[in-house]
């Protein structure tokens, strides 16, 4: 492959891509929901009423704080013990069990362990909400980093089988928000940059000149690639409190935008002109984003439908890798992603070819 | 060595025999026309010559190189003209030229040297929406002359164009034949493929079905006549061919009433039409 040549074509198109306003939005549209999102997500969090059970034989001043807010019951549990259960009876969103001296070792900088049960049948959205509500909490108590250890569990679980896995609202939003940028860039912007080659009749040019037909594909990978680059970059920097482990965070970033940028390239060569592109595109959008939507609690069936869709092992890898887990299901999850790349890159180049001839 | 050899080359497509067996060959600065109605297989074998669809059966060379296996030796020794205006819009012409300098490696100066060869110059830093059709092929020209190639493809470079830019493009044609490059032309003008072309290959339904200079074309299949035209106002055309012509043409000559006399060879396109049965824009 002549990287000179896929350069070229990645900087031509780079340049075009500015140009031409459609495209332009689509790269943008991300970066506006992104901030459209951080303008709404207060607003979001008032929405809904909590439910939250508590054991509190200290008065803390968290709870104090807490019953102060309009949009949260409390409800009372006679012991510890009792939180979990009580969660479930109540159906409450979670609880908490506050140790008696927890505002005297948080005012001592001790960081005393707050146990939080987390009611998984409620809808994630709401578990995220409970999530980001307790630590702005915890937070505001005292000016400090991490004035509290907290120990999220549970509720329906034993102890052993507690997950490790936490992510507040914003956290949960950051996926969908990094898939709506690689499926905008890769899914809708690629495809019309190879689609315009063939509708244009420029892609006979690009054949006749040094450009073999891998390296026009590279180059369109390239562009969108970059494009996918530069806006997560942004995202990522926007939310960069989020992430708790950057190297893991950063690889799976890459194979998923790689990914939805094979997709497009498959689009692409399927397709022979822009209307074309802009049918199919809103439904491949779709599909690829669903498995990043938080709220979702769906029947038994569509979650292992859901698992048919490669940026569902995307999405819970990046889940994984933002709350800084690097388990050895994240490295399952990333290689389903990276072998569905490949499939993904050769289909296009096969579809390309077939049509050439 | 020929410019490009061609031998038994043919492309299906499904049932449909675009090009069948066809064989020539093209000397190297020569302007050899290739010429046929509408979907008579001249695009489809473009095409194969310049690499970008395989030959079902068959093979070519082009500037020495095998056009199935040697397409990365080849492509930097051709340039073609598509008969579609395939440029870059919303660049300048400037940036078309360069983004194909970068493709072909080629020095950046040599932009500015070929939108001077065909008068755009001046033109250089409009978007290329802005250019008129001529500009437009004269661009496309400029873009395949960039990187010095032995040999050229023209496909309908004149098509749809205006006579001067026509004429302008033909001045061209001729210079970089007589420069040494090597011009593969399809037209749909048969004066232009009589006044450019060395020799010309009518191609029919995938065959070549004549293949010649255009004078010995017009010798083995025109008809050579006279037409006069009399005081009284009638014209008569007398095949030259005719055993009786000598003997018509004396009595005009006797009588006095001959107002004009010219000669009238047959053109390339009556040739063409003899030989096919159709007519050229069918």
């Amino acid at each position: 492959m002549n990287s000179r040549v896929v350069a070229a074509i990645a900087w031509k198109d780079i340049v075009d891509a500015v140009r031409n306003r459609y495209l332009l939005v689509a790269l943008l549209t991300p970066l506006f929901v992104a901030i459209l999102l951080r303008v709404m997500l207060p607003g979001i969090n008032n929405l809904n009423n909590l439910t939250i059970v508590v054991h509190d034989p200290g008065n803390s001043r968290l709870v104090s704080e807490l019953s102060t807010s309009p949009q949260i019951k409390l409800v009372e549990a006679d012991s510890a013990e009792g939180v979990a259960r009580e969660v479930e009876n109540s159906k409450a969103v979670g609880g908490l069990a506050i140790p008696t001296n927890f505002d005297a070792d948080v005012a001592a900088g001790k960081q005393p362990e707050l146990a939080i049960y987390i009611n998984n049948k409620k809808s994630s959205i709401e578990q995220a909400m409970l999530r980001q509500l307790l630590e702005q909490q915890v937070l505001s108590l005292v000016k400090q980093p991490a004035p509290a250890r907290l120990i999220w569990t549970d509720a329906a679980k034993e102890a052993s089988a507690q997950t490790p896995v936490g992510l507040n609202l914003n956290q949960m939003l950051l996926p969908l928000l990094l898939l709506l940028t690689f499926t905008m860039t890769g899914a809708l912007v690629v495809p019309l940059l190879l689609v315009e080659e063939k509708e244009k009749r420029t892609l006979d040019f690009l054949l006749t000149s040094p450009a073999s037909l891998t390296e026009v594909i590279a180059g369109k990978a390239l562009t969108g690639v970059v494009y996918s680059l530069l806006i997560t970059g942004v995202l990522l920097a926007i939310n960069y409190k989020l992430i708790r482990n950057w190297p893991l965070t950063f690889l799976t970033v890459l194979l998923g935008l790689l990914f939805v940028v094979a997709i497009g390239l498959f689009m692409g060569s399927l397709f022979q002109n822009t209307m074309q592109v802009n049918t199919w595109a809103s439904l491949v959008l779709f599909v690829l984003l669903t498995p990043s939507f938080p709220s979702l609690r769906l029947p038994a069936i569509l979650e292992k439908g859901l698992r048919l869709i490669p940026t569902h092992y995307f999405v819970e890898a990046l889940k994984l890798s933002l709350a800084g887990t690097a388990s050895a299901r994240i490295w399952g999850q990333l290689a389903v992603v990276l072998a569905c790349t490949v499939v993904a890159f050769f289909a296009a180049t096969w579809g390309l070819r077939r049509q050439q001839n | 060595m020929s410019a490009i050899e061609v031998a038994g080359l043919s492309r299906t497509f499904n049932t449909l025999r675009a090009v069948d067996n066809i064989s020539f060959t093209v000397e190297a600065g020569e302007i050899f026309g290739f010429l046929g109605h509408n979907g008579a297989g001249k695009t489809t074998t473009i095409r194969m010559l310049t690499g970008q669809l395989r030959p079902t059966a068959g093979h070519a060379r082009v500037a020495g190189c095998d056009v199935i296996t040697e397409q990365r030796r080849l492509k930097p020794l051709i340039g073609v003209v598509s008969e579609n205006q395939n440029l870059y819009e919303r660049m300048s012409g400037r940036e078309n030229l360069a983004f194909a300098a970068r493709l072909y490696g080629t020095d950046n100066r040599r932009v500015d040297e070929a939108l001077d060869q065909v008068g755009l110059l001046d033109r250089a830093k409009d978007n290329v929406r802005h250019y008129s059709n001529g500009m437009k092929q004269r661009l496309l020209i400029a873009r395949a002359l960039l990187h010095r190639p032995q040999i050229i493809f023209l496909d309908e470079p004149t098509s749809g164009l205006d006579p001067v830019v026509g004429r302008d493009i033909r001045r061209l044609v001729l210079e970089l034949s007589r420069q040494g490059v090597t011009v593969f032309l399809t037209t749909h003008y048969m004066e232009e493929a009589d006044q450019l072309c060395g020799r010309v290959a009518f191609i029919s339904e995938g065959r070549i079905v004549a293949l010649d200079t255009p004078d010995s074309l017009k010798v083995a299949h025109g008809q050579n006549c006279l037409e006069v035209r009399l005081s009284d106002g009638r014209s008569l055309t007398i095949p030259l061919d005719d055993q009786d012509a000598g003997e018509q043409l004396e009595k005009l000559v006797s009588s006095g009433q001959i107002r004009t006399l010219h000669s009238a060879e047959a053109t390339l396109e009556e040739v063409f039409i003899q030989i096919t049965g159709r007519r050229l824009s069918e």
